[in-house]
């Protein structure tokens, strides 16, 4: 059955392939990005009461710009993703229609078309950028010693978390995606859905400086599993048990997030007007 | 086989206030308006059957197509293709299904023609022994290896079409949805595309439901026609006896001297109805209520006739009285 998908895949990879020029362009504005963020936190520890030395909700500074480099990189390797752009397109131009007469999913296809896209992110870029990132982290003695194999066991379970990442990313936008045969304001669909995202998922700032119940709120949605808690099993913050806790709580949001996109999507369906005719 | 019941299709349109006014009117209230696109219709296909499904733009045929096909749930009555529901069993369907929409393609725009004929294969689990028997059949009937490398936006509309019909028959559908596949095509592709409906009808037994404004097409492939008005069936059964609903109906089309107008001309008999059409006189009657040895003998000998076509009536002509007949009796209660 899943064979079926293999041309969706293919085509992601080969998409994604053939875009590098300007995802390069985009890593190098990323770059400027993270130098920013870098001096805004050495500022930050610099005043601080405890200068240099301060701990900020469990961070040195250290560790603060590590996760900060290391969840600017993760972005732009995990949440490389065009599904609410193409259901939109295909709402606009009535394509849809074309997906629905053939016997795959339409989930399926967007499923397979994203894994295919960070398939080729990983290999093209991911490699290359992590490695280059851990070890300049490493050699400025940001991180600590990443000794094998203990460090080997939370690189697999940063890969798999990093995997979860990019389908809950995935079935998020496809359900805004879909929202979109409802109203077609997909522009103010896709802003909503990066602005949540990057505020819950401690992209923009670690979870630990947020209010208590707030964080204990967060701590239990999907969103934490998608930046902050990949990037924390790399650093080797959590140990092994908090890490299979985390990857645990991505997989069961996944099915029920798949759930509920599947629900809403037969619900569109049935009133979805074809444009044109 | 495909069983139709009681069909209807309730679209709800929001009525938008004119101006900024009404903008802001539409925000608060909304208004709808329904529009019955399929108003309750039955019929049933069995396998094998080639039928026409003709009407009027805005008639339903695309609605109903759709609602055959999976893309739209009916808001009432129901679609059964082998048995099946469409859009409930949407992919079980799709599998024994092939669509063409003559307006829109579905194939790949920047990829080659062959690379999405090879996605299809992936899609639709076709094997490889039954991949290569039906390119080669397709190949020979519409004619597309020519073009097989090239990426379909640099096809003509000709080949893209033939090349969407292909794609709809790689997987042997058991039943075919042909929504206008010859819209916009030279009458020598049109023919090409005829060709190619008869050749699969005859070598898969392939049912085909075909919505057209093209006449010729019907006449063509089609022994059975449907045709809908409004959201209704007009009529269902045989061209044969659509045609012959108004008598066995014949044009003459007579060039005569100057001085014999239609006006003016000797009477035969009422039964003969004269029209001037581009210089020519046109004489329409119903050959079972006149003879038409009679009429030959009117037109040379009171008409003074230089020149004579006999023709039958097109089903054209008749599908056209039919639906003028309907508009005059619709304006007739308002």
């Amino acid at each position: 059955m899943l064979k079926k998908y293999k041309p969706f895949l293919r085509a992601g990879a080969i998409d994604t392939m053939a875009y590098r020029f300007n995802i390069l362009m985009w890593a190098l504005i990323t770059v400027f990005e993270v130098a920013c963020l870098v001096f805004l936190w050495l500022a930050v520890y610099r005043s601080s009461a405890g200068g240099m030395d301060a701990e900020i909700h469990g961070f040195t500074y250290r560790e603060m710009i590590s996760y900060v480099v290391l969840t600017t990189v993760f972005g732009f390797i995990t949440f490389n993703n065009d599904t609410l752009w193409n259901i939109n397109n295909d709402i606009r131009k009535g394509t849809v229609g074309n997906y629905l007469i053939k016997p795959i999913s339409y989930r399926g296809k967007f499923a397979a078309t994203s894994l295919g896209s960070l398939l080729t992110m990983t290999v093209m870029f991911g490699v290359p950028f992590y490695t280059a990132a851990l070890v300049t982290l490493r050699a400025l003695g940001f991180l600590p010693d990443l000794n094998f194999p203990g460090f080997f066991a939370h690189l697999v379970l940063f890969l798999i978390s990093g995997l979860c990442a990019s389908l809950l990313n995935d079935v998020i936008a496809y359900i805004f995606g879909v929202l979109c045969f409802y109203t077609t304001a997909a522009w103010g669909l896709n802003s909503l859905k990066t602005t949540v995202i990057s505020f819950l998922s401690g992209t923009l700032l670690p979870l630990a400086f947020f209010p208590a119940g707030l964080r204990e709120l967060v701590s239990w949605m999907p969103f934490a599993g998608m930046s902050q808690n990949p990037v924390l099993i790399l650093m080797m913050k959590y140990d092994l048990a908090e890490s299979l806790r985390c990857v645990a709580l991505s997989t069961a949001w996944i099915v029920v997030l798949e759930l509920f996109a599947k629900l809403l999507f037969s619900h569109a369906v049935r009133k979805v007007t074809v444009q044109g005719g | 086989m495909i069983e139709v019941k009681e069909l209807t299709k309730v679209f709800r349109k929001p009525i938008r206030g004119e101006g900024l006014s009404g903008m802001v009117k539409t925000l608060f209230s909304r208004k709808y308006e329904e529009v019955r696109a399929v108003d309750g219709i039955s019929f049933t296909v069995p396998d094998g059957e080639i039928v026409g499904y003709i009407g009027a733009n805005g008639a339903g045929k695309s609605t109903t197509i759709k609602m055959m096909c999976g893309i739209l749930t009916p808001t009432s009555g129901s679609v059964l293709v082998d048995g099946l529901e469409p859009y409930r069993k949407r992919r079980q369907v799709a599998q024994n299904i092939g669509v063409v929409f003559g307006q829109k393609t579905q194939l790949w725009w920047d990829i080659p023609l062959i690379e999405s004929f090879k996605v299809l294969k992936e899609i639709y689990q076709i094997s490889d022994a039954d991949y290569k028997e039906r390119m080669a059949f397709l190949g020979e009937v519409l004619d597309i290896t020519r073009f097989l490398s090239q990426p379909v936006r640099t096809l003509s509309l000709g080949e893209r079409m033939r090349a969407d019909l292909a794609a709809s028959m790689l997987h042997n559908p058991r039943i075919l949805f042909l929504d206008e596949p010859t819209i916009g095509l030279d009458v020598l592709v049109k023919e090409k595309i005829r060709q190619a409906i008869h050749a699969l009808n005859r070598t898969y037994g392939t049912t085909v439901v075909l919505t057209t404004h093209d006449m010729t097409d019907i006449e063509d492939l089609c022994s059975r026609i449907i045709l809908l008005e409004k959201g209704s069936i007009l009529y269902d059964g045989p061209l044969t006896s659509l045609k012959n609903r108004f008598g066995n109906l014949k044009t003459l089309t007579l060039t005569v001297p100057a001085e014999i107008r239609a006006e003016t001309a000797p009477v035969l008999s009422e039964e003969i109805a004269l029209a001037e059409e581009d210089g020519r006189l046109v004489l329409r009657f119903d050959a079972d209520k006149i003879a038409l040895e009679q009429v030959i003998q009117y037109a040379f000998r009171d008409l003074r006739a230089m020149d004579m076509k006999i023709a039958d009536i097109s089903i054209g002509d008749v599908v056209k009285t039919i639906l003028e007949q309907q508009e005059a009796e619709h304006a007739e209660k308002v």
